[in-house]
């Protein structure tokens, strides 16, 4: 009974010996799927309008082994290693991957907390109303603003120009005006003084005598004012941060070394 | 044997159901198309995309009755358009809005882009056909990427492809695409054949097409755009582009579509659908029955062999009223200017205009190797003429347009200066050697030529005085343009109104700004006055508009513009008119300067201003000093003016000459511009037309030939 066991055992033994043998993996082989081949002839056939030949055939083969040959051998050399473009695009593709499947019902906590941390983004800018006397650069806007604001202390009537973008701006934050005046016009607006004309401040366009009759102090709003607003934005948070969470969580079993003395 | 009974009959019911639906296909006639009537249409599917997300009532600015100019891109691809994920393209709709509102997202080849100033509207517009289908085909995890068409997708993840020498294997899966070689249909007998023709659904009967993946594509789409609409600060318009074209001589009829609310139809109707953009419009207006309103915005027509504003339908048959409404109402506005060139019109069709030679691109879009793209046919201003044409032979005006521009990126985010220019493919033109604005370096010309032979283009370089240069076509690209809306407040559906209205105007990227008004007593009006827009509203009409004949009174126009606080200053204002004169229909144009640079006058016998004196020094880009406007205001009146004929009148407002970006690339890099480009370039807008309309003519026109119905007037 022993006997027969060893036997089978053997032939068992032999039979693997020959397997490994003839299949044991010899990176200098290369195996081309009939697939791949079909797939390049008909990519060639989409470009050329016709079958090709023989000689052409041969030609694609040919190509498609040399690609893979230079490919293993930079492998080998580890030319893969230190490639910022391969490490890239497989950081990206495995972004893709732990980006599907997040899940959109937050508990009251998560938002909370996703505002608190996040308050900058929902702070209410302060805002300015003011109106304006325009000198155009076309019209000689300096020397007509500095006359117009002498005379305005005096009461003296105003002859200014219309300015394309209107005459009474309401509720503007500091980056409306930039947007709408340009040349740095609203950095004069920080300690600027209300229900006054204020002296000439030049623009993109000219200069321009204002006079705010109104500033509503930047403030956080209350989160229910923001609640749906909050939401869509952790969702879009959580997406973002869903591959940062992956490193995060994966990061403790690294370790980092980096020479202390390395002077840039 | 009873089973087998059963059996038969219903492959006998079958097959006789396949051979009633070919008869419907093929047989218009009521009474055998039986099945017609059972048919759904799959593309009527209205779906809601909203996100429940409420205003801060503090934040929305009160509407300006007045309206603000509203700057905005209605054309960009994201990794769902698949010649951008096959460029490199990984930025999705939402880092696509993100840059829009002023964030930087990363480009392909790994710098960042940013603007200088936030936009104000954008619109994610990628390709509806196969949309969302290439990734999923590169993505071996899917079920569909296991079909051998999708194979040569699988390549595109390979290790080393992210670089710039991928390009030939990229343009080759791009073309196989476009040549729809993909394509491959269910046999005849097929289930889902029948469900594809019950359902008015094409691509499902295709084996490369998954109906699933690609509406969770186009709903990822829709959700971002409404994620990122904010009402009052930041408006955003769900779109696909329907990329189509006709079936010889490669003539791009590409539209741009965007929905004017959270809804929007369940799928993008695409080509497979249908490559007639007459019947894109005969969706666009069922779904209008349904509560659904669109607008479809044609680009590049200078791409378009003459097929973009044919004299004739799509099949060809004579344009009657019918038609030309259904156009206008469904495609009220037209790209006029984008990376791939501008359409205003031609040097061969306007050889009196100077400033006609401006970043044309004179090739068909797509085409492999370039072709030519004839002029006639492919540029707005002629299309108006032959608009007015149209009408006066009583076939209603197709061509009725207002104009806007957009980028077309490919990299979420668009390219609108020329010192800081990406163009738009992603790593195919994302360095300026391979868009051939600098010499290539030795090991690059090889490369480049061997990758587009593959591409079918043999001859892609030139030898020059500084060295050879890449010869691809991208030289003829450039950093353009915006689309700007007159609206009341910066909302979906204002801006929609505006577009609908054709109350907009185009720039080159530049954000100037231009109001421009026609009536009989706009000379009443004190252009110095703080009501002069308010009084120019009432007493005329402004772009996009109408001025309809008034006895024998002359129109009057109030132009007014202002520069871009951080562009050149302005040179000069035009106005372009086009008119046909009534006896013979014969068509003219004129371009009068209406408004000069510097207080200087326009000469009245040329109609020209004087020369400003502003100069560009190429050694470093800087421009003159201390000329040019900051805005440019006057009240013009047509010297040369019939009140029977038909008339177009539009504005052209022009900078101050600056470096193009080829200029740009060189010489930050050390070398000449190129001397077969143009060094510099004049940044401008252009407006809507206003159209005057005299009394309709008691004259019949009777075209000889008589088979054409011409004659359904009124």
């Amino acid at each position: 009974m022993k006997y027969k066991i060893s036997i089978f055992f053997t032939i068992g033994l032999v039979l693997y010996l020959i397997d490994t043998g003839l299949n044991s993996y010899n990176d200098k082989e290369i195996y081309i799927s009939d697939q791949e081949i079909i797939s390049l002839i008909n990519a060639w056939k989409s470009q050329v309008g016709r079958n090709p030949n023989d000689d052409e055939i041969a030609r694609i083969i040919n190509n498609l082994v040399e690609e893979e040959i230079l490919y293993r051998e930079a492998l080998l050399l580890g030319l893969d290693a230190e490639d910022k473009i391969i490490k890239r695009r497989l950081a990206q593709k495995i972004s893709f991957l732990k980006q599907e499947s997040i899940a959109n019902n937050f508990s009251n906590e998560e938002i909370k907390k996703y505002f608190t941390n996040n308050k900058d983004k929902y702070y209410i800018d302060t805002k300015y109303t003011f109106t304006h006397y325009f000198f155009s650069y076309e019209n000689n806007s300096k020397d007509r603003s500095e006359d117009s604001y002498q005379g305005l202390t005096n009461k003296l009537p105003v002859n200014s120009d219309v300015f394309f973008l209107g005459k009474n701006f309401v509720d503007m934050s500091k980056q409306d005006i930039e947007n709408d005046f340009g040349n740095n016009f609203s950095s004069h607006f920080d300690n600027i003084e209300l229900n006054n004309w204020i002296a000439p401040i030049e623009s993109a366009f000219g200069h321009h005598i204002i006079f705010v009759s109104k500033r509503v102090d930047g403030y956080y709003p209350d989160i229910s004012s923001v609640l749906k607003q909050v939401e869509v934005d952790l969702l879009q948070s959580k997406r973002d941060k869903a591959i940062k969470k992956f490193i995060d969580e994966i990061k403790i079993n690294y370790k980092v070394f980096i020479n202390p003395e390395l002077k840039i | 044997m009873k089973y087998i009974k059963g059996l038969l009959l219903l492959v006998g019911v079958y097959i006789i159901t396949l051979g009633l639906i070919y008869i419907d296909i093929e047989d218009s006639r009521p009474i055998v198309s039986l099945f017609k009537n059972l048919q759904s249409d799959s593309s009527l599917e209205v779906v809601d995309f909203s996100v429940d997300k409420e205003q801060i009532k503090d934040t929305k600015p009160a509407p300006n009755k007045d309206r603000n100019a509203y700057y905005g891109d209605l054309h960009v691809h994201t990794k769902y358009s698949f010649d951008a994920y096959v460029f490199g393209v990984t930025a999705s709709p939402d880092d696509a809005y993100r840059y829009a509102k002023g964030e930087g997202i990363e480009h392909p080849l790994g710098y960042e882009m940013k603007l200088k100033e936030p936009l104000d509207f954008y619109s994610v517009t990628d390709h509806g056909f196969y949309m969302g289908m290439i990734q999923a085909y590169a993505d071996t995890s899917t079920d569909i990427s296991q079909n051998d068409f999708a194979e040569p997708f699988h390549n595109l993840n390979r290790l080393d492809n992210l670089t710039v020498e991928s390009a030939g294997e990229r343009s080759n899966i791009f073309s196989s695409v476009l040549g729809a070689t993909i394509i491959r249909p269910y046999p005849n007998w097929h289930p889902k054949l029948l469900k594809a023709y019950f359902t008015r659904n094409t691509q499902d009967a295709l084996q490369s097409f998954d109906y699933k993946i690609h509406k969770s594509a186009w709903a990822d789409i829709a959700r971002s755009a409404n994620e990122h609409n904010d009402p009052g600060n930041f408006t955003t318009f769900i779109g696909y582009e329907f990329t189509t074209s006709t079936d010889i001589e490669g003539g791009n009829l590409h539209r741009n579509v965007i929905f004017n609310s959270s809804k929007a139809s369940i799928r993008p109707w695409t080509r497979i659908d249908s490559i007639n953009p007459e019947d894109l419009w005969t969706w666009q207006d069922k779904l209008r029955e349904k509560g659904v309103d669109t607008i479809s915005m044609p680009h590049n027509p200078n791409g378009s062999n003459g097929q973009m504003f044919e004299m004739e339908t799509f099949k060809g048959n004579a344009i009657d009223r019918e038609y030309s409404e259904k156009r206008m109402r469904n495609e009220p506005i037209v790209e006029i200017t984008q990376v791939k060139g501008t359409s205003d019109t031609h040097p061969l069709l306007s050889p009196d205009d100077e400033w006609a030679d401006f970043e044309i691109m004179d090739v068909r879009v797509g085409s492999r190797p370039p072709t030519y793209s004839k002029p006639s046919g492919s540029y707005v201003r002629e299309a108006y003429l032959n608009g007015l044409t149209l009408e006066f032979t009583r076939q209603g005006n197709p061509y009725k347009f207002g104009l806007i521009g957009s980028t077309d990126t490919h990299t979420g985010a668009g390219a609108f200066d020329e010192s800081n220019y990406w163009s738009k493919v992603g790593l195919l033109d994302g360095d300026p050697e391979n868009r051939g604005s600098v010499p290539l370096a030795e090991e690059n010309v090889e490369r480049l030529d061997e990758y587009m032979r593959a591409f079918n283009q043999p001859n892609s370089t030139i030898e020059l005085e500084q060295g050879t240069y890449a010869n691809t076509g991208f030289t003829q690209w450039g950093a353009s343009g915006l689309a700007v809306a007159w609206a009341e407040e910066n909302t979906r559906d204002s801006i929609f109104k505006a577009f609908k209205r054709k109350e907009t105007f185009a720039t080159t990227g530049t954000r100037i700004a231009v109001r421009f008004f026609a009536g009989y007593d706009l000379s009443s009006i004190d252009i110095n006055s703080d009501s002069l827009v308010s009084d120019a509203y009432e007493k005329g009409v402004t772009m996009g508009a109408d001025l309809m004949q008034d006895e024998n009174k002359t129109p009057e126009f109030i132009v007014w513009a202002q520069r871009d606080k951080n562009g050149a200053p302005l040179q000069r204002v035009q106005i372009i008119k086009g008119w046909i004169d009534t006896n013979s229909g014969r068509p003219k144009e004129n371009v009068y300067d209406v408004a000069c640079s510097d207080g200087m006058n326009v000469d009245p016998i040329t109609n020209r201003c004087p020369d400003n004196g502003a100069r560009v020094n190429i050694s470093d880009c800087s421009i003159t000093n201390n000329v040019g406007s900051s805005e440019l205001k006057t009240l013009w009146k047509d010297p040369d003016f019939v009140s029977s004929n038909k008339y177009f009148y539009y504005v052209r407002v022009l900078e101050n000459p600056t470096c193009r970006w080829s200029t740009w690339d060189a010489i930050k890099r050390g070398y000449k511009p190129r001397e077969d480009l143009h060094e510099t370039i004049q940044e401008r807008a252009w407006t809507s037309p206003i159209w005057y309309t005299p009394y309709e003519s008691d004259v019949e026109v009777i075209p000889l030939g008589g088979t054409i119905r011409l004659r359904n007037i009124d």
